[in-house]
């Protein structure tokens, strides 16, 4: 049902609208109704996006615009339209597919395997991060930790959630951790080892209306290891259940 | 010296026995011969395929880069001239690492890219006679690439044909651009072979955007064992330099850059040596038992030169000579037998290709199958005094015993 707990993406365009099924419960939630808080796009919508992805890292700092068009859960399509030197790079997913598009040499590379842990277009997101389907029902076990008003358990402004993968699931964290607002906004997701110590953390912010629903406009990722380092996704502009082609997310169309 | 003398004419006394002696002993020094020649062969190869032709003699890096390898850990490529003075440097070449996705219609798959000057690194590491299909880059920056049969295998590449690349530039920015295959190499770098690829150096820097950027200075002497003269010329002419952060350079021989390697050509070293004291001692073994024998055979003939008034002092002495004589003519034969063996193994090798003929993969260094000998002046020196000394000793006790002969027994003796 829910996917990509493991990852905050598909992010790029998701995250944003994750919050349709969860916004407007009658308190208090359950699990179930937190963690769809956090899902990705619902099946069978679209989405179009014009996004702003600012990197810093101890090397560079660097702004790049992009468009974003989704299809259901598998199929996403994103083109760079600045800088100069990247406009036109197209990276298409399908499925645990990635391809990119490079204008410049007008030819179209599917990425190999061995480098889906590789960095996104010089972001801290992994090309994992954008295609990785980790359903949540079979991949992770959840518990709530805390919550303003939740039944025996502590009370904190935020509701909290701990989701442990399954041994054999295929998920690169030992743990995640998920916050939401008392209003079911995510606030935050944080990745751990194994061995328990902290990753990285997907921060939300910019919580804006979006078709009449509270949705935060900036993603905000951030490595533990490296404090002044961090990749940061603004929506300049965010369409749901736009009209797409299937053709569109496909190899003949990258051209 | 009348006694000296007088073992001379005695060993020629009986022609055919001390030529017989001789060639069996001939036999073992020319096997020693060869074998030293042959080791020190194969260690020269080991060198030339494990240091010079990868590492160089002398490395210059960012002292953060090897191990890590961050491609930020550069050097400039103007360190380049500042070496080019150095006394008994005979090649510098400027290397850029780097990463990328390389692909064409058919798939992609990661490789490893090495930024170079073409000339330079003919120079270095004879990359343009390891070409085996096509040809070798061009001097001037041309658009081109050589492969390695590792990707060719992969990606079905052939000459001619355009690949792609795709990678993480320094900048951020994504690096992309598609080169003419010009050539297909095979040399003895085996991270190379499997997924290596060569661009010239300044393509590299514009695709990583690491401009007038270097991540190591490789560098020969004409001397192949003259690292620390080099190492210290090298530092010498590019003077004093930071330790770490930008700017940062390290210079060091090729042992403190692989101590791996230096420990395992020193491995490879005593190994030699052992083999060659087993070749030794057989060859001793048959030499001293030569030797007995001769001496033996000749009790009767020791017992008449007793009876003639020969002091027991002047029959060891005698004996010791004549194996001396004995010594020096097997030595001579021995050195023109090896000799020829020598010429025949520097000339022709030996060729250990099992079946393909490709040469063969150990530790990550491919060699060639044909091994040459190394023939060199101090192996006829030490055979030659190890020969001789094997011939003393072991006429030490004959002679001591034929000094105590008792002549009348002595000469009944048959």
């Amino acid at each position: 049902m829910s996917r990509a707990l493991s990852v905050p993406v598909r992010v790029l365009l998701a995250a944003a609208i994750a919050l349709w099924s969860g916004a407007g419960l009658a308190a208090p939630p359950t699990l179930e109704e937190l963690l769809s808080a956090t899902d990705e796009v619902a099946r069978g919508t679209s989405s179009k996006a014009v996004i702003e992805m600012h990197v810093k890292t101890r090397r560079y700092e660097r702004t790049m615009a992009m468009e974003a068009w989704s299809k259901g859960e598998e199929k996403s399509l994103i083109r760079v339209t600045a800088p100069a030197k990247d406009a036109g790079i197209v990276t298409l997913m399908v499925d645990d597919n990635i391809w990119n598009y490079l204008p410049k040499v007008d030819r179209t590379m599917k990425l190999p395997a061995a480098m889906m842990s590789g960095a996104w277009m010089g972001s801290h997101f992994t090309n994992d991060d954008l295609v990785r389907a980790s359903t949540y029902e079979e991949d992770f076990t959840s518990r709530l930790i805390s919550g303003p008003d939740l039944q025996g358990l502590p009370v904190t402004e935020h509701y909290v959630i701990e989701s442990v993968p399954r041994p054999d699931a295929p998920v690169v964290w030992g743990k995640v951790r998920i916050t939401l607002s008392g209003a079911k906004i995510p606030v935050s997701i944080e990745y751990f080892e194994e061995d328990g110590s902290l990753v990285r953390t997907m921060a939300f912010s910019e919580v804006q209306e979006v078709a009449g629903r509270p949705t935060p406009m900036v993603m905000t990722l951030q490595p533990a290891d490296a404090p002044e380092e961090f990749t940061k996704i603004t929506y300049k502009s965010l369409e749901l259940d736009v009209q797409l082609d299937d053709s569109m997310f496909s190899l003949q169309s990258l051209k | 010296m009348l006694l000296v003398r007088l073992a001379w004419r005695n060993l020629w006394r009986h022609k055919r026995r001390t030529l017989i002696t001789a060639s069996a002993m001939a036999i073992g020094v020319a096997l020693c011969l060869w074998m030293m020649a042959l080791i020190d062969g194969m260690m020269l190869t080991m060198r030339e395929v494990m240091v010079e032709e990868r590492m160089g003699h002398v490395q210059v890096v960012h002292p953060d880069y090897p191990g890590k390898e961050v491609m930020y850990d550069t050097l400039d490529e103007a360190l380049l001239d500042e070496v080019s003075e150095v006394q008994g440097l005979a090649v510098a070449a400027p290397r850029l690492y780097g990463g990328a996705l390389v692909g064409n219609e058919e798939g992609s798959t990661g490789a490893r890219v090495m930024g170079v000057l073409p000339e330079r690194e003919a120079a270095l590491t004879g990359l343009d006679a390891d070409i085996r299909v096509g040809r070798m880059l061009s001097a001037e920056p041309a658009g081109e690439v050589l492969v390695g049969p590792g990707l060719v295998d992969e990606l079905g590449l052939e000459v001619g044909e355009r690949l792609t690349f795709m990678t993480q530039s320094a900048d951020g920015s994504i690096g992309n651009d598609a080169y003419e295959i010009v050539g297909v190499f095979r040399s003895g770098n085996a991270p190379m072979e499997q997924a290596g690829v060569y661009l010239h150096l300044a393509e590299l820097q514009e695709l990583l955007v690491l401009p007038g950027q270097i991540h190591e200075l490789t560098i020969t002497g004409s001397d192949p064992y003259g690292e620390l003269a080099l190492e210290a010329g090298v530092q010498a002419a590019i003077g004093e330099r930071p330790t770490e952060g930008d700017g940062a350079v390290l210079v060091q021989t090729w042992q403190e850059a692989s101590p791996d390697t230096a420990k395992m050509l020193a491995m490879s070293q005593s190994s030699g040596i052992f083999m060659l004291g087993i070749v030794f001692a057989v060859a001793a073994v048959g030499v001293l038992n030569t030797m007995l024998m001769s001496v033996f055979e000749r009790t009767r003939e020791l017992g008449i030169a007793k009876a003639v008034g020969l002091k027991p002092g002047g029959v060891v002495l005698m004996v010791l000579a004549e194996s001396f004589w004995l010594g020096l003519v097997s030595a001579a034969l021995g050195a023109v037998l090896g000799g020829a063996l020598d010429l025949y193994m520097a000339r022709y090798g030996i060729d250990f290709s099992a079946s393909d003929g490709e040469g063969f993969d150990s530790m990550g260094v491919m060699f060639d199958p044909v091994f040459y000998g190394d023939p060199q002046p101090y192996q006829f020196v030490l055979t030659t005094v190890c020969v001789l000394l094997v011939a003393l000793l072991s006429s030490l006790w004959p002679a001591w015993r034929a000094a105590r002969l008792e002549p009348v027994q002595a000469m009944r003796d048959q």
